[in-house]
């Protein structure tokens, strides 16, 4: 299977004062489409900086990232700004929804940059919540919705966009047991029938059971790399 | 599209209230300032603006009305001589020491000699015919309303201005002016006030003309007749309005002052504006970077940002407006000096939205400053 990304020898720091802070260290990863690929290790290792310079968000120090085929540090800003558009969704801790909008309305907003009339949007976005399972819950804002709902809304709003990659940063360390675990799910079936990359950060244990592929991150650096044994249909 | 912008307004009000009354209070602030300002300011040509004349003469250079020195006669007969002037008037100006009941102890004011003829062109719009027609009674005078109080007396009260008898035979609106208390009379008893000091001659001739837009030209022409050596300058109304005006506002420490302070308020309403708005802004930027990492550009991302700055700047405008009309309603009651013009509203109205579009922009300069690793959380 071809990688849909590749990262070879990536460097990043952050300065703060005087104190430089090395977060990745020569790091070089390979992720392959269909399969969900979990990056996993403590908090200040780096997993974030990591998504964010292999999504596009953060220029690497050195290095090279190539995604689908482009090499991203030759892309302008407003080039990346577009490639994000087409190809990528997200999927964040925080949920990150805007508190006007209803969950249908969260889902069609991206849409509409996409150049979606509104009668396309509606759809995909229908379909995108009734995937997640909110198909009752379309018209509801925000505050009333549940964390584990809220964090549906979020994927359906990535989902709808039917990105090729699909970034997720802790989605499930400010949920329980259940909702967690329907998240979990909900992205490993993103990898399976959208046929998409789907790249988990988390130091949630309960992700690692349920992913194709776990990588193990300290100190900037793969420490592992390794394949799970789980039914395919799961 | 999702109108992202309109949505957010309506649902998080309470977020973008502080900046839109910080908008409202800058623009009332401004306005306010702006009316006080030109009205104050133009009460020092409100003889000038307020009488029929299209030409002032007066003594070479003259600054402001108030500052008006006799002329001699022959500049009454120059203008006579100018075909295109169909009527010339004196007025008299000269300064008296006004001294009413006990308790008030003395007052400076500039007494007004004006012709009392019901069509006479001196204060033509402030006093009709049958208020001049009382200033025939010999030594009667007219005083604004709002300046009773200061003299302590009401019609028909009694005082003496430069050791002459007087009586308030009327009271007058819209004859206050800068610099002092103003009072009204014939030219009969100006003179008879003036105890002969002047010579019979007057401060001014005002003239009225055949045709109104010949101001300039005659106004020209009349002040060639006065040379080689000046002995009378010539202006316009507007020109002479203007000139009391800039005088005041730029050559007294009062209007540089009142000046300094609407430009403090100009600034101190910006910041609180700009403050208030970016933080209200703030309070999304966690979603905005959501959208900007979904693909949603930043000059997307300045539009909503923009628009909803757009917004609350309007609103806040409206407020301020309200208020501000208010405000003048009030100060007219009270005959404190303000005025206001569509320019005037215009230009702070432009002020107020850019100071509200200005910080909408510095907002999204935060986000896209911002770290998204660290923002996407």
């Amino acid at each position: 299977m071809s990688a849909a990304l590749i990262a070879e020898s990536l460097d990043k720091s952050f300065i703060s004062g005087a104190v430089r802070t090395d977060v990745l260290r020569g790091l070089s990863i390979e992720i392959v489409a269909g399969e969900l690929t979990l990056v996993s290790g403590p908090s200040g290792c780096g997993k974030s900086t990591l998504l964010a310079i292999l999504s596009g968000l953060l220029r690497p120090d050195g290095g090279r990232v190539h995604a689908l085929g482009h090499a991203l540090a030759r892309l302008r800003p407003v080039e990346l700004e577009q490639f994000r558009l087409r190809h990528t969704g997200f999927v964040f801790q925080g949920f990150n929804l805007f508190p006007a909008l209803t969950a249908i309305e969260q889902v069609m907003l991206p849409l509409g940059y996409l150049g979606l009339d509104n009668e396309t949007a509606r759809k995909r976005a229908r379909v995108a919540l009734e995937e997640v399972g909110l198909g009752s819950r379309m018209q509801l804002k925000p505050a009333a919705l549940s964390g584990g709902e809220k964090q549906r809304v979020a994927i359906a709003r990535a989902l709808a966009k039917e990105p090729q990659l699909l970034f997720a940063d802790e989605p499930t360390s400010a949920l329980d047991a259940a909702n967690g675990q329907i998240v979990i799910d909900t992205l490993h079936r993103i990898a399976r029938t959208h046929g998409a990359t789907v790249l988990c950060v988390s130091h949630d244990p309960r992700l690692v059971t349920h992913s194709d592929r776990v990588l193990a991150m300290e100190d900037g650096r793969i420490l592992s790399d390794r394949r799970t044994q789980r039914p395919a249909s799961a | 599209m999702i109108p992202l912008a309109r949505k957010t307004l309506l649902h998080e009000w309470r977020r973008f209230l502080p900046s839109a009354l910080a908008v409202a209070f800058s623009g009332l602030l401004l306005l306010v300032q702006a009316a006080l300002v030109f009205g104050i300011f133009n009460s020092s040509a409100v003889y000038i603006r307020k009488s029929a004349a299209d030409l002032w003469i007066g003594y070479p250079g003259t600054q402001s009305i108030e500052l008006g020195r006799p002329i001699p006669h022959d500049a009454e007969i120059s203008a006579l001589m100018d075909p295109q002037v169909a009527r010339v008037e004196p007025f008299n100006w000269i300064d008296g020491d006004w001294r009413g009941p006990a308790d008030k102890g003395g007052v400076s004011v500039f007494v007004s000699g004006i012709d009392t003829r019901a069509d006479g062109m001196m204060f033509a719009d402030v006093l009709p015919p049958d208020l001049r027609a009382r200033l025939d009674e010999p030594d009667g005078v007219i005083v604004d309303r709002a300046d009773l109080a200061k003299l302590g007396l009401s019609l028909g009260g009694q005082a003496v201005v430069n050791g002459h008898r007087v009586r308030i035979v009327g009271v007058g609106n819209g004859l206050r002016a800068l610099g002092g208390v103003n009072i009204v009379t014939s030219l009969a008893t100006s003179r008879r006030l003036d105890n002969g000091d002047s010579r019979g001659e007057v401060a001014y001739y005002v003239v009225k003309l055949r045709d109104a837009a010949q101001a300039d030209v005659v106004a020209a022409r009349l002040l060639r007749s006065s040379s080689p050596t000046p002995r009378f300058g010539v202006w316009t109304k507007a020109a002479f309005s203007r000139r009391a005006v800039l005088y005041w506002m730029f050559e007294t420490g009062a209007g540089l002052g009142v000046l300094f302070l609407a430009i403090v308020v100009f600034i101190v309403g910006a910041v609180i504006t700009s403050q208030t708005l970016m933080s209200a802004v703030a309070g999304s930027i966690r979603e905005y970077a959501t959208l900007h990492a979904l693909g949603v550009g930043f000059a997307q991302l300045r539009r909503v940002v923009l628009a909803q700055a757009a917004w609350v700047g309007a609103f806040g405008l409206v407020v301020g407006g309200v208020a501000t009309a208010l405000v003048v309603l009030l100060a007219h009651r009270r005959d404190v000096p303000v005025q206001l013009d569509i320019a005037t509203i215009a230009t702070c109205a432009v002020l107020v939205m850019g100071i509200a579009l200005l910080s909408g922009l510095a907002a999204v300069r935060t986000l896209r400053h911002a770290d998204p690793a660290l923002l996407l959380r």
